[in-house]
């Protein structure tokens, strides 16, 4: 019994489409199946496709998902069933010599998981997992490196429960070793399990899945009175709550799971609300991120060979990628389960790393209420958190800035227009939420500021007689009173972006209500300039005007053209202000935003929602100009 | 979205590496250079216990660590037959199998090794700790086999 027995036929792709080597590949492997039964195999495939693609969160991540069988045939049809087990004696001739009854249980099906790698391994070496279909209507399976399972009913819930195990690092849920009456599970021992999926933390603070935790949810949800036994009362909360329920990992206490049932507790129910979670992060990242069309991207380079982008994804999840100089783009995922308001262009998630291993993040959520979190190189992600005090208009963005790294101020616009502030502080927390001046934003407008000193802001937004405005806040002086840049008039919705090329002077750029690219400027020694056309640059209904500044006397401007191509020019003290120009034949969503970064003075990194609705990148480098757009995923 | 030289990220160089245990005893059966993105490095943690594939440097130094989940398991699952009821865990007398990796590779890569990373002797974190770092770790290599050319990456690694 062994690979002389059997011969392997070939492979075919049974489901998706994703490209191989960015995909989460399954491969299927016969064993068990003459050449006559085949299609048995061509069958139990297909159903598993059909029971594994139903499955959530797998029934979202389909365009990451590949399955592939292998046809293998064997000399002889079945699996050894050893007597001694209760079985019927057989011993066929198998290629994965596949067979009930190791370590004397009938139930337990094992394989020889060398040569189920090395055959999943030479039909498609990009495979992420193996499984081998065992053809016999007897229940079996089993898990570790590789999944073996049967034809009897309801065995496919066996691989895609091992698939947890072996793909996604989850552990066993359930509160016993041997069914409950074991010794010797009474009290997990302590230390915190690696697995994402299982707890002995009771700290809501820093549980690590406290991002899905309802503030009105206790913690512990559950505890379990008598630890000599497993706790089988029913959940006192609704299905689908998370929280802590005692009793996983194998010990009836100490140790805790996220809900009260999941698939990697019981077969035959779904992955909880963590479990998904974790395996959305797992193969999300391998495909590309389908955003809102307008969705304005956040990135931020903590330091100069990093770069964490956020953007917000097509069914509003708050989502991040990040490249490496070392290890290029770690691909998309969903930062802490948020979702962000509708409204407008979206919410977008804001960012700001007040130091290089800190990074804080803002956005509006469902019910606009203005939400946080943070990722620390020492803890990882937490979870979001409200900033209560207000209600934001559907959409808003909330500005940040860290005037210095013990401190945030943040802006935003509440449901009546307001133009509001508060601020963070290491030594004092959070702030009121208060209104600047008595300001009030026109619909849509979004409010800027900038710090030029850390003892001083200029904040801009567009005033509901469509003006520009601006006020500052002094250290010495407090906030001022809020007055007019000139006299331009503006589309309602338009943003205000300011630059400080140093700190004495502003440049802000707006769209007027033709939506002309204009802008001006300030200079302490000279006040006000006039507002003043771009080089003569329209852009698409509601998209902003992009400034960074790479030197004192250069700037770059970018933005998305009333023919929906993303669009850029320069000024330099030297030579003005260039012609506008279509960056590497890109083209965006109407009314889309484009991202820019210098993360050194000769490089630029682009981010945008190009027409197709995918995030796309590209870069511009003093020795080599602009290169090509690419969808930006996983390297 | 239409463009003048549309681009591909390009892929990390990898290896998917076979590995076949009988106890303590590891045996490299296969070594595959493989051109895959591998994600979720993120969610494995640092120094957690359990068993990992080290790739080095020609002096030692570990360049990455990929968690060899399901190695050298002392016990299997048994599913219920019946829904509802129990599954239930069984003791392997002598733990033997095979497991893989996928581990990235940099130009410097000269070997891999197989360790196993036990809770140092100030035990594990505290009931309130984060779930990340345990930092007394103790780690011990179980094997270690070089790594066989061409493992050159084929670019530089997606720099935009």
């Amino acid at each position: 019994m062994s690979t002389a027995d059997g011969t392997v036929l070939g492979n075919a792709q049974i489901f998706g489409g994703a490209p191989r080597n960015r995909a989460f590949n399954v491969v299927m492997l016969a064993d068990g199946f003459t050449a006559a039964q085949q299609n048995d195999f061509n069958n139990a495939c297909a159903a598993f496709v059909t029971a594994f693609t139903a499955t959530p969160p797998f029934d979202e991540l389909k365009p990451a998902i590949n399955v592939f069988r292998v046809n293998v045939t064997s000399t002889d049809s079945g699996a050894d069933d050893p007597t001694s087990t209760g079985g019927t004696g057989a011993t066929p001739r198998t290629y994965f010599d596949s067979t009930f009854g190791s370590n004397g249980i009938r139930r337990l099906l094992t394989c020889n998981n060398t040569t189920a790698l090395q055959t999943a391994a030479a039909q498609i070496p990009e495979f992420t997992v193996a499984i081998v279909v065992v053809n016999s209507t007897v229940y079996g399976g089993s898990g570790g490196s590789v999944g073996t399972y049967s034809l009897a009913g309801g065995a496919t819930e066996i691989a895609i429960h091992e698939m947890g195990h072996t793909a996604f690092h989850l552990a066993d849920e359930y509160p016993y070793y041997a069914g409950g009456a074991e010794t010797g599970h009474d009290h997990h021992p302590a230390g915190e399990p690696a697995e994402p999926n299982v707890t002995t933390n009771t700290n809501r603070a820093t549980l690590k899945w406290g991002w899905a935790v309802a503030a009105t949810t206790a913690v512990p949800t559950m505890s379990n009175p008598a630890c000599g036994t497993v706790d089988s009362r029913p959940s006192p909360v609704p299905t689908g709550t998370v929280g802590l329920f005692e009793g996983a990992h194998y010990y009836h206490c100490g140790a805790f799971r996220p809900e009260y049932d999941c698939k990697m507790r019981n077969l035959g129910v779904p992955f909880c609300r963590v479990c998904r979670q974790v395996i959305w992060n797992r193969i999300g990242p391998l495909a590309t991120l389908q955003a809102r069309a307008r969705t304005p991207i956040n990135v931020v380079a903590r330091f100069p060979e990093h770069m964490d982008v956020f953007a917000v994804g097509a069914d509003g999840r708050t989502m991040s990628n990040w490249w490496d100089v070392a290890s290029g783009w770690a691909g998309w995922f969903h930062v802490s389960g948020g979702i962000a308001s509708p409204g407008g262009a979206g919410s977008p998630v804001t960012a700001v790393a007040r130091y290089a291993g800190h990074l804080d993040l803002f956005t509006v959520g469902t019910d606009n209420r203005v939400y946080s979190c943070w990722w620390d190189r020492a803890s990882g992600w937490a979870g979001w958190f409200a900033l209560p005090g207000i209600v934001c208009r559907p959409g808003s963005t909330v500005n940040v800035v860290s005037r210095y790294s013990d401190h945030l101020d943040l802006f935003t616009t509440a449901s009546d227009g307001k133009i509001m502030s508060t601020w963070w502080d290491a030594r004092t927390g959070w702030g009121s939420w208060f209104q600047i001046s008595g300001g009030v934003a026109a619909a849509g407008s979004t409010v800027t500021a900038i710090a030029r000193y850390p003892f001083h802001l200029d904040v801009f937004a567009v005033g509901t007689d469509n003006r520009v405005y601006s006020c500052w806040w002094d250290e010495r002086s407090g906030w001022s009173s809020w007055f007019t840049v000139g006299n331009q008039s503006c589309r309602p919705d338009s943003t205000v972006t300011v630059v400080a090329r140093f700190p004495d002077q502003l440049d802000l750029f707006t769209t007027a209500g033709n939506g002309s690219i204009m802008s001006t400027w300030w200079n302490a020694r000279s006040g006000w300039g006039t507002w003043f056309p771009v080089s003569g640059g329209v852009a698409s209904a509601g998209s902003p005007v992009t400034a960074i500044a790479r030197y004192s006397n250069h700037l770059d401007l970018f933005t998305i053209g009333t023919d929906n191509r993303i669009y850029s020019t320069w000024w330099h003290d030297t030579t003005g202000w260039a012609g506008w120009f279509n960056v590497s034949g890109g083209v965006g969503k109407p009314g889309g935003q484009v991202a820019a970064i210098s993360r050194v003075t000769e490089h630029i990194d682009l981010y945008t929602v190009g027409s197709d609705g995918l995030v796309y990148s590209t870069w511009w480098d003093g020795s080599g100009g602009w290169a090509g757009w690419f969808a930006l995923g996983v390297t | 979205m239409p463009t003048n030289s549309g681009m591909e990220l390009p892929t990390q160089k990898a290896v998917r590496l076979i590995f076949e245990y009988d106890g303590d005893t590891v045996r490299l059966v296969s070594q595959q250079d493989v051109e895959m993105a591998v994600t979720g490095f993120d969610m494995a943690g640092v120094d957690h216990p359990g068993y990992y594939v080290d790739t080095r440097d020609a002096a030692g130094a570990t360049l990455a660590r990929v968690a060899a989940h399901g190695a050298f398991a002392g016990s299997a699952e048994v599913f219920p037959e019946k829904p509802g009821d129990p599954i239930t865990r069984v003791e392997i007398a002598a733990p033997k199998g095979a497991f893989t990796v996928v581990v990235p590779v940099t130009a410097a890569a000269s070997h891999v090794a197989v360790t196993r990373v036990a809770p140092g002797a100030a035990g594990q974190a505290p009931r309130d700790a984060s779930a990340r770092g345990v930092s007394d770790a103790v780690t011990t290599d179980i094997a270690t086999f070089p790594l066989t050319a061409p493992t050159q990456p084929a670019s530089s690694g997606g720099t935009p």
